[in-house]
Parts: C-alpha cells; structure tokens; sequence
C-alpha cells in the first residue's frame, strides 16, 4: 500500500520535501532482507527524516490520527529495525546526530539517535574519557544500543552494561507526548536517569529494550569512564591489516585456556573478586578466527589448522588497562596468580600477538562486522543474563541442542562458539551463542528459527534463564512465566502508553 | 589499424553480483570511516551521497538492494531514479570499507548497476551520453578538435620518437588544465628520461564512459589505446592523470589482455628523485595537504579477472585476488612533497584508502555541479582544518571539482597540482613558472 497523498503532504510539511520519500527506489534501499532472513520484511509506505525533537512529536501525532504504525531506525543491522507489518512508516534519525554536550565533571555525555560509537568514543578520548562501546560496529548509533536495544560490550566485566549508564532521556511517547527522564524531568540537568518516586528509566529501557516498541527516544546523557589509552587510536596500517596497539606500559592483553568449563568460570568469578581488569572473556571460538583473518578464504585456512578449536575451546580473555605501569604490574601479580590457582594456561603465542597487534577489538570492536563474512547466514542466541555461574550452566547444556544441528550438516560445526562476559567484576554475566548456517542449503530459511526454538525449549526445560525473551507475542508468552511474568507488564505497558499499538508492535 | 581482439575478462553483468546483494547485512561499513581510524566526531562519514541525501537508498549498501530489486524485477524504473543512480561519484570508499570487513563487491556491482540501466535505455544521463558521442567523433570527453589534443606541448619538449616509454596526457590535461601536460614534460624533460607522446594515436582513456555505464564505448577506446600503444612498441604508459591511470590499471584488464606497466607521473618523480637524476632545490614556503585521488589511491590496485564459483560459506574457488585499496599509490606523492624543501606537508584524518571524494567522480560533476561543489567543499573544509594553506592533488579532474568550490566559496585556500608544486622547485628561485 502506498501512503495517500494528503498524509504524505502532512508528514511532508513537517519535515520539507527533502527529507520525506515514499518512491519504490528508495524504500527498496532499506526494505532488503538480511541474508539470515528467508523473507522480505514488509516495506515502510515512506522513509521520514526528522531533524528535531519537535518533528517527530509532530509525525508520531500524524501517525495516530491517520492510524499509520511507525518505527524509528538509524542503521538496520538487526531485525528489530524493520517494520513488523504493512503501513508502517520509518522515521529515520540519521539526522538528529547531534553531540549536544559533553559534560567532564559530572561525566555523562548527551547525544542525538544519529551519533554513532565511532564519533562518540574517539570524541571522549581526546578528553580522556570513555564509555561501554556496544560490540555491533563502530558505525551503530549509540543511543540505539543504549536506550531501545540490549547493547553489551567488551567492557562489561570493568564497566557494566548499557542499561546502567543511562542518565536523563527525552523521550516521544507512542502517542506524541514529550517525555523527560530523571533529573531532566526536574529541569535539574541530566546527571541522572532516576528521580524520586518510581523511575520510567526500567520501563523504557529495563534489561532488553524495547526495540521500537515504544516511541521514539530523542535525546539520552550516557555515564562516562575515564580512559586510560591515548588521545587518539595510534592505528597503524592500511586496510584490511590495521594495527592498533596501546602502550605496553599501561595495557596488557592475556589469554588463557583451561581444561574444563568450570575452571573458567572459576578464574572468571577470581578475577572479578579481585576487581582487576578492564575486559574479561570466555570469547567464541569461530567469531575470533573470523575477526582475525581477511577473508572467507584465510578463515578457512585457519579453520583447518585446528588452532583455535583447539586453543580457544575453554578460553578467558584478559585486557588489563592501568592508569600507570605500577597498577598495570599489580594487576598482572593478581592474574598470574589467579591462574594458575584455577588452572589455567596461555594459549598460543600466534594467538595472543593477534590480541595485542588488535587492541581495537576490546576498545571498540572494530571489525564485528567479519563475523558476517561467511556469506552473512548468522544469528545470535540466547543473549540473556544471570550470575556467572547460571550463564556456564547454560552453556553445558548448549551441545544437547546444538549437536543434532551440527551432525545433521545444518549449521557450522563450532560448538564452542559461545561468549560469557562478567558484568561489574561478575555482579551477573551475559550469555550469546552464534551459530551460522550455509545458504546454499535447501529449505535453509527453516534453520535459525528451528536453532532458535530449540534453545527456548532447553532454557525452558532446565529452568535456565539463558535466552531473552524475543519480541514476538508468542515467544514472550513461552519465556515469559521464566522471567517473572515479564511478558504481561510489557502487554500492559504497550496498552498503556500505545493504546492504538501504533509503534511497531510485536508480530 | 589491426584490432586487438578484446574479450569478457571479468563479471560485469548485474547476475554476476548476486552474492553481493544476498550477503549485505546493513551493518553500515559502507557508509563509515572504519571504526580503528575514526578520529572523532567530524570527518567520520565516508559516502559523499549518504551525507549529502541521508536515505539509505542513497549508499553503497541503498544501492546493491536497488540493483538486487532490479534484477529481480521487483522494482520498476521511475522518475527520479537515474538521478539517484548517477548522483554516486563512484569514488570506491563504501567498497574499501566493506572490504575491510567483507568480501563483496560493493563498487563492481554499482558499475554493473549503471550498465545495466544503459542496456535497457534508462542511463546514462544526457551529458553521460554526449561524452560517448563527443568520444567517438572527437577522441575527446569535450567534442574539442582531435588536432588540437597536442596545443598545449612546449617547443623544447624533448619528446623522442622510439622511446619505450610513453607519456598518455588524457583529455582533461590536454584540453582543461594544459599546465599539468606542460609541467609533466617539464619534470621529465628535467630528469633526462626517453619518452614519447602518442600524438594522434592517443584517445580518452575510456574511464567516464566505463564509470558512467558505457562499457561498450569504453571498451572501443580500450581496443584503439592498446593498439596505438602495441604499434610503437610501448612497454610503460606514464599518466599525469589519476582516471586515466585507474582507468588503465582497473578498467583495461577487464576487457583485455594488459601487457603495458602503466606507472603515475609521481612515481617516476619518486624514482627520479632516488636516483639522483632530478634535483629538487628551490624552496616552496608552503603548508600543503594532499589529496588522494579515488582513482590513483584506493582504486587504483591492478584488476585481476576472476571467473571462480563461491561455494558454501563464501569459499571463493579459486582463490580470488581482492582490490582493498591496500596498495594505492598514496607513498610517491607524499614522498615527492616531503622532497621539496621548504614545504610543509599536513594530513588529513581521511587519508590514502579512506580519503573523502572530490565531488567531481562517476561524471557527478558534469550532472550535479551543486552536489560535487558541496562534497569538493566540504574536503576543502577538512583540507583546512589541518592548517594548510593549500591542498595539492593529482587529477585534472579533483582539479576542476576543488578550484569550482574555492571559487564558490570565496575560499583562501588555493589548489596546486603535485606537478606544478615539483616544476617549482625544479627552477633556480621557486617561482611559478610553466
């Protein structure tokens, strides 16, 4: 369906006629299915390109008075970026890209959808600041991950997760209301995502998002960390064999390998105790022979070695960044010592130079997208988290799923490739299994939604709190009575703030 | 005149990049500086259309799933569509950044794109297809007389008939910017070294009919050039023009067989300088920036054909030989400029294989003057926040979009091409001479 011509004059009066389309080819330039998608996801009727907070108050009103779903995007790199069903409008955000500010003594930065973790990180590090790179690639909005999606990082087992450093928000409910968040609500600035009473930080944003199911966030003022490396990355190199190491003298990266599940999740557990560290890992396996080769080809190559299987089986990734070399000592002492109570070992050399020739990976994941290399059939799984301990239980019990699907030929044998990374020196931990699958497989659009419903199943069987729950109704209504019901407050909340279900509702 | 028979080398049918289309993710690489050479806030974005127009139809990425809708007939041609397809300066920066990451053909597909909307009577644009007919009665991309091509050579010229080497001046150096041919022979006059100029015999390169669509335009001046170049017994091409020499290494071995070395003009500079065989002594008091241009940096890395089959999970059988923009020529020229005394050489934060486009490529100039001065404008803007007075370059064509912009703008900054800032420190007082 194409959008009649008097909404698209009224959407267009908003904006000016240059930043409004509803022309095939350009909705063709974004309605693409990703290459794990077996179908078309539907079409927007127009793409919509607001500059200001005021614009899209002023279109999320339209919306509703013409009964029109709409959906806010700035990349689509994950599924939950495309509209859910038909006349759904997409309001783009490339736009309000702004860095509104960058407060150095309260340390929270405000930002517009439109600043990606690229512009944002290297900006703060010219002040020697920081902050929880989301691992999606340097050219995703930052606001995206940390106020509608889930965003974990490398940094979580120094830092936390995104849903901790969300300050004030500005927000344009599903209805067109203008929202302020926190101590913004109290014209008090933005230090501070909570004000008195109950907060709407948990609302809008809680462990997982809402995925564009509830309005549009505007503006948020994100926490900051000090950050203990250069003005600039000293990258070195031309593409695709860039090299960016950090002082030796103040960073440090060490991987390790252990003999069982349980001794990494013990070192894990160690050295949060011991709150040293800046990154800790259990790393996958198959993801970090795709990060650290340059083509399909040279993964294979690798592959075939048997190297990583072998060496990052049961790993744990160490970055240690240090404000002096004295700390960065200290830390090294603790680790050595952790070690080798646990049982662990490094892995090989050719491994751990690959880490300190590539500190960008723990900085700001430079190169996630490589994990797409193998012809893009790939998907993330479970992505929930818990205590240390419950996320390697979790992982146990991955091969009693996993392993038909790798015998059946359906999915890339690595069953090892999953990550666990600590949150607050192990105050929880996160969990994701990746799995990729070939294309040219008949009938290859069944497989990740099969993976997929067989680790629900699992999680659900042992009780384990392993997957997020999806944002499909059904999947919410399978999960949800292991997640305290989440599933009903998310129907009421939807009700509540989008009682036309306008803004892209759950399929 | 004996034809070279010229064959398909290389894929360059819209069908040829399905993997392309099917293996994009959206993940926005295309559109981005990568991540590890991000300086900051400004200067991150890498694709002058997306900048420009924001949609993602218009990127490399909006573009491989317009392509992918077409080939599939889910998407019909309408008004306002060629002028979204030509408005891509077809500077190659979404294809480096891809590569960084993925093994796709963003650019190729593009290319393949523009061809495929020639064939079916929609492109290219009306100036696009002027340059074909101008080229084809003219040998010429401005329907200038093919006598006058050579107006510009100097009376001491030391050009040698017999020389194995051959200086290819291009269209734009001969017609446009005459001092860039006048200074090239000037250097090579200066370092002793036997050349010769095709005269007559030289035609366009072919490279805005190729970036334009117009393969097979482009494939006859490809045929008439290397047939030229065989007559003489020409074993290296010199070009003292960015397309023409990315033209020579990425578009000739698409569609023949490449037996000539072709080698840009700051190379020999480069190798001149090394061997003691050019002086560079007068000083040039100057705080310069350099522009790499698409065609003599990233794009520049010799074609290689590849016909292979990529088997599961993107094995590419056999191994294919991939253009990352790794080995541009981006150290002659710098080298060069650190060579003359006194000046002073600045960089960019976008630079070598991630350098921000002119505005002018992919015939962008000719159709969309507006949009190329803005994109010419806004590399201006970045030239000068590195302090440098004046940005210097290598292509005619980066020439005509920056002194458009400078003019435009009421700029201070000026534009010298890498030739001239060499033949003044070649003359005994740095003076502009030539």
């Amino acid at each position: 369906m194409s959008l009649p011509n008097h909404v698209y004059r009224e959407l267009e009066a908003v904006v000016g006629s240059r930043y409004i389309s509803d022309k095939e080819y350009i909705l063709a330039g974004i309605r693409q299915p990703a290459p794990h998608r077996p179908t078309k996801p539907p079409s927007p009727v127009a793409v919509i390109l607001p500059g200001k907070t005021g614009e899209v108050q002023d279109i999320i009103r339209i919306c509703n008075k013409h009964n029109l779903r709409f959906i806010a995007t700035v990349s689509t790199l994950i599924d939950f970026a495309f509209p859910t069903g038909a006349d759904t409008v997409m309001l783009q955000m490339k736009r309000m890209n702004r860095i509104v500010e960058i407060n150095r003594e309260d340390r929270y930065a405000v930002i517009e959808p439109g600043v990606r973790h690229g512009q944002l990180l290297t900006e703060l590090m010219k002040l020697g600041l920081s902050y929880p790179v989301a691992s999606v690639g340097p050219g995703c909005s930052v606001l995206v991950n940390f106020a509608c999606s889930s965003g974990d990082s490398h940094w979580e087992h120094g830092a936390s997760r995104t849903n901790r450093y969300i300050n004030g928000i500005e927000w344009v409910t599903p209805t067109g209301e203008l929202m302020r968040i926190g101590s913004l609500a109290s014209n008090a600035g933005w230090f501070c995502a909570d004000g008195p009473g109950p907060s709407l930080r948990g609302i809008l944003k809680g462990f997982i998002g809402h995925w564009g199911g509830l309005g549009v966030v505007t503006r948020i003022a994100i926490g900051l960390n000090g950050w203990k490396g250069p003005a600039s990355l000293p990258t070195k190199g031309r593409s695709p064999s860039y090299k960016m190491r950090l002082s030796p003298d103040c960073h440090k990266v060490a991987i390790f390998k252990f003999p069982t599940l349980d001794q990494v999740r013990d070192a894990m557990i160690e050295v949060g105790k011991a709150e040293i560290g800046q990154s800790v890992m259990k790393f996958f396996n198959a993801t970090a022979a795709l990060l650290a080769t340059e083509s399909a080809n040279q993964f294979w190559e690798l592959w075939k070695t048997g190297l990583f299987q072998k060496e990052l089986a049961r790993p744990l990734y160490v970055y240690l960044a240090a404000w002096s070399p004295k700390e960065l000592a200290y830390e090294e002492a603790v680790l050595e010592e952790i070690i080798a109570e646990t049982g662990g070992e490094p892995v090989d050399d050719s491994i751990q130079d690959i880490y300190r020739e590539n500190m960008d990976f723990f900085v700001l994941v430079g190169f996630l997208q490589r994990v797409l290399r193998l012809g893009g059939a790939w998907a993330p799984c479970k992505l929930s988290g818990d205590s240390i301990a419950h996320m390697f239980e979790i992982a146990k019990a991955i091969p009693e799923f996993m392993t038909q699907f790798i015998e059946q030929g359906q999915i890339f044998a690595a069953p090892d490739n999953f990550l666990i990374d600590p949150l607050e020196y192990g105050h929880g931990a996160h969990i994701e299994l990746l799995f990729l699958w070939d294309r040219n497989l008949p009938d290859w659009g069944r497989i990740p939604m099969d993976f997929m419903r067989r680790s629900i199943e699992e999680d659900i069987k042992h009780g384990h709190h392993g997957t997020m729950p999806p944002r499909t109704i059904d999947g919410g209504r399978a999960l949800g009575p292991h997640f305290s019901n989440v599933h009903l407050w998310a129907e009421r909340i939807k009700e509540a703030f989008d009682p036309k279900a306008l803004s892209n509702p759950r399929p | 005149m004996t034809n070279i028979p010229v064959k398909e080398r290389a894929p360059h049918r819209l069908e040829d990049f399905r993997y392309t289309m099917e293996s994009c993710n959206h993940c926005g690489q295309c559109k981005w500086v990568l991540g590890p050479k991000t300086r900051g806030y400004d200067f991150a974005e890498i694709c002058p259309i997306h900048k420009e127009f924001h949609f993602d139809a218009y990127s490399g990425q909006g573009l491989i799933n317009i392509a992918k809708e077409l080939l599939d007939g889910d998407l019909a041609y309408e008004d306002g569509m060629m002028d979204l397809i030509y408005s891509c300066t077809m500077c190659g920066a979404c294809d480096i950044n891809c590569k960084s990451i993925r093994d796709m053909e963003v650019l190729d597909t593009i290319l393949a794109l523009r061809e495929h909307c020639v064939e079916d009577g929609q492109g290219p644009m009306p100036v696009h297809q002027q340059w074909s007919d101008y080229v084809r009665n003219n040998h010429n991309l401005y329907g200038r007389p093919h006598e006058a091509r050579f107006d510009w050579i100097p009376l001491e010229a030391s050009v040698k008939e017999g020389a194995s080497v051959a200086y290819f001046v291009g269209c734009t150096a001969a017609y446009i910017h005459p001092e860039i041919a006048r200074d090239t022979v000037t250097i090579l006059n200066a370092s002793g070294l036997d050349y010769m100029v095709l005269g007559p015999e030289e035609y366009c390169c072919g490279g805005p009919l190729w970036r334009t669509g117009q393969r097979e335009a482009a494939k006859r001046q490809v045929e008439h050039n290397l047939q030229a170049i065989k007559n003489r017994s020409i074993d290296t091409i010199i070009t003292s023009c960015a397309e023409c020499f990315g033209t020579f290494r990425g578009f000739y071995p698409r569609v023949a067989k490449m037996e000539v070395k072709v080698v840009h003009i700051s190379e020999i500079i480069r190798d001149m300088l090394a061997e003691g065989r050019l002086s560079l002594t007068s000083p040039v008091e100057e705080i310069v920036t350099y522009h790499d241009p698409c065609l003599l940096g990233r794009l520049s890395e010799p074609y290689v054909p590849w016909n292979g089959r990529i088997q599961s999970f993107g094995y590419h059988d056999p191994p294919k030989e991939w253009r990352r923009g790794t080995n541009g020529v981006y150290d002659a020229p710098r080298e060069v400029l650190e060579a003359i005394p006194g000046l002073t050489l600045t960089e960019m934060i976008r630079n070598e294989e991630n350098a921000y486009c002119c505005g002018g490529g992919g015939g962008v100039g000719a159709v969309f003057p507006e949009f190329a001065r803005t994109t010419a404008a806004e590399r201006l803007r970045e030239a000068e926040s590195t302090g440098a007075k004046t940005i210097v370059s290598a292509c005619p064509f980066c020439q005509t979009s920056f002194e458009d912009a400078i003019s435009a703008g009421e700029r201070r900054i000026v534009y010298r091409d890498l030739t001239r800032l060499v033949a003044m420190a070649l003359t005994d007082n740095g003076e502009e001479k030539g």
